[in-house]
């Protein structure tokens, strides 16, 4: 049986279908068979990251009311041959999921693949609720501000109280990214710094991205940052793939500022 | 204009105050009970702090809280309900969770709890109430006291009245109430709870 791993944050906007995207493809370079499902029925978004817009037939309510076989719906990426992808419903909306079609679909496909990583709709409506209600691990998506703290610490709460493994005595295994830091206003103390964000919300911390202008031409060329070697947050990603892999790697302090000869001036004139 | 009334027994022990929570009583109005001697005088000149020397203020009910300098300070004395106390004393409940953003604890007890109260979390307590760490949500507080440090974004509601978080930062603080006035009391020493 594969894992099953939710990717939440409570708030929209702070990364996490770049973050589900970037991990899906990370674990499947690192040898592990990987199926993506975009949950955020009525308005998916996963496909154009992944650059498989074009790809997609079928979707998983069709799957789910069983009128197409999974196989059929299942997208394979041209980016490696282990990850594979199920797209959201545009045209329906969050009403049609139920418990049962989910945890029907979520069972067979964690039956063919070593990661399930579902991608959630920002919020804590119903679409959320069912993207936890079967995970085993979940990621929180967080940037270092306050509203996504207050919402993702809200989310965590929703989880602990409304999964199915926190409700047969069991526990679900968080793990918490730091996504968009940018390491001057860190300095500077404009943003929050993760210490401050490990206090509040209590959950160990698998990594922190810096904030990349090269993201957003990523997305809109389909390419996600991790193939981009030169870029740091695609290293970011590269190393918190291979630490939900099972590998070990130090936590790297992406908020120390680069001392290049620019910034090596400047502070001859402080 | 903010009023702190403040009872002089020894100069030491007042400039020693002073000297410490200046930043908090800067602007306020001092209305000192006892005698002002020049060492006193002279230090009060010093700091700019404005004072009056044994006058009775009028005491309206929502006042703003009143800060006493502590004589013996740490321990918190049994509060003078004894009849109270014992009736709510199998009603004591431990807990180490993190209260987090959306949850509401409703109590009708005393609570201990030893973990943060996140924004956007409310605790409403009809009993006593301790927190160890510091509290961000929003308590609502209705027995004889509550000890806790809370930050500048905490709604902080004792017997619905609303307490100033600028009494309640930095350092733990036992918050009660002696006839309608709602009294700070700021738990001087460290207290570690280990």
């Amino acid at each position: 049986m594969g894992i099953i791993i939710a990717v939440i944050s409570g708030k929209g906007g702070v990364g996490k279908t770049t973050t589900t995207a970037n991990i899906g493809l990370g674990i499947a370079l690192n040898g592990k068979k990987c199926v993506v499902v975009d949950f955020d029925i009525g308005q998916r978004n996963l496909d154009m990251i992944l650059g498989l817009e074009n790809r997609v037939v079928y979707d998983m309510v069709q799957v789910m009311d069983g009128e197409v076989k999974l196989k059929q719906a299942l997208i394979k990426s041209k980016m490696s041959d282990n990850l594979e992808f199920l797209a959201a419903s545009q045209t329906k909306d969050k009403s049609v999921l139920n418990s049962e079609k989910i945890l029907n679909l979520v069972t067979e496909l964690s039956k063919e693949f070593d990661f399930v990583i579902l991608d959630a709709p920002a919020g804590i409506e119903t679409g959320y609720e069912h993207t936890i209600e079967f995970a085993d691990r979940a990621i929180i998506v967080v940037n270092p501000e306050v509203s996504s703290i207050r919402d993702a610490d809200r989310a965590i709460g929703i989880l602990d109280s409304k999964s199915q493994k926190v409700k047969d005595g069991g526990d679900v295994m968080k793990y918490l990214i730091i996504n968009r830091i940018d390491a001057r206003m860190v300095q500077s103390g404009e943003m929050l710094a993760s210490e401050d964000i490990l206090a509040i919300l209590n959950i160990p911390l698998i990594g922190k991205i810096p904030e990349d202008k090269g993201i957003i031409d990523a997305s809109n060329q389909g390419k996600p940052i991790i193939l981009d070697n030169s870029s740091e947050a695609g290293k970011a990603y590269s190393r918190i793939s291979a630490r939900l892999c099972g590998q070990e790697l130090p936590l790297e302090n992406v908020e120390l500022l680069k001392s290049g000869l620019m910034s090596k001036i400047k502070g001859m004139f402080k | 204009m903010k009023v702190l009334e403040v009872t002089l027994d020894d100069d030491k022990e007042f400039i020693n105050f002073f000297d410490k929570n200046y930043l908090f009583f800067q602007h306020h109005l001092l209305s000192i009970t006892g005698e002002v001697s020049e060492n006193i005088d002279k230090y009060l000149k010093e700091k700019e702090l404005k004072y009056i020397v044994n006058i009775v203020l009028p005491k309206s009910q929502k006042a703003s809280p009143k800060v006493e300098v502590p004589k013996e300070v740490a321990v918190p004395k049994e509060v003078a309900v004894p009849k109270v106390q014992e009736e709510k004393k199998d009603n004591l409940r431990v807990l180490d969770t993190l209260v987090r953003s959306g949850q509401e604890l409703n109590i009708s007890g005393d609570l201990l709890l030893l973990n943060r109260v996140n924004s956007g979390a409310s605790i409403n307590i009809k009993g006593n109430l301790i927190v160890t760490q510091i509290v961000e949500g929003a308590i609502r507080c209705y027995g004889n006291f509550m000890m806790l440090k809370a930050s500048p974004k905490a709604n902080i509601i004792f017997h619905d009245v609303e307490v100033e978080n600028i009494h309640l930062e930095d350092k733990l603080n036992r918050v009660e109430l002696k006839n309608n006035e709602i009294i700070i009391t700021p738990v001087l020493k460290e207290t570690n709870w280990g």
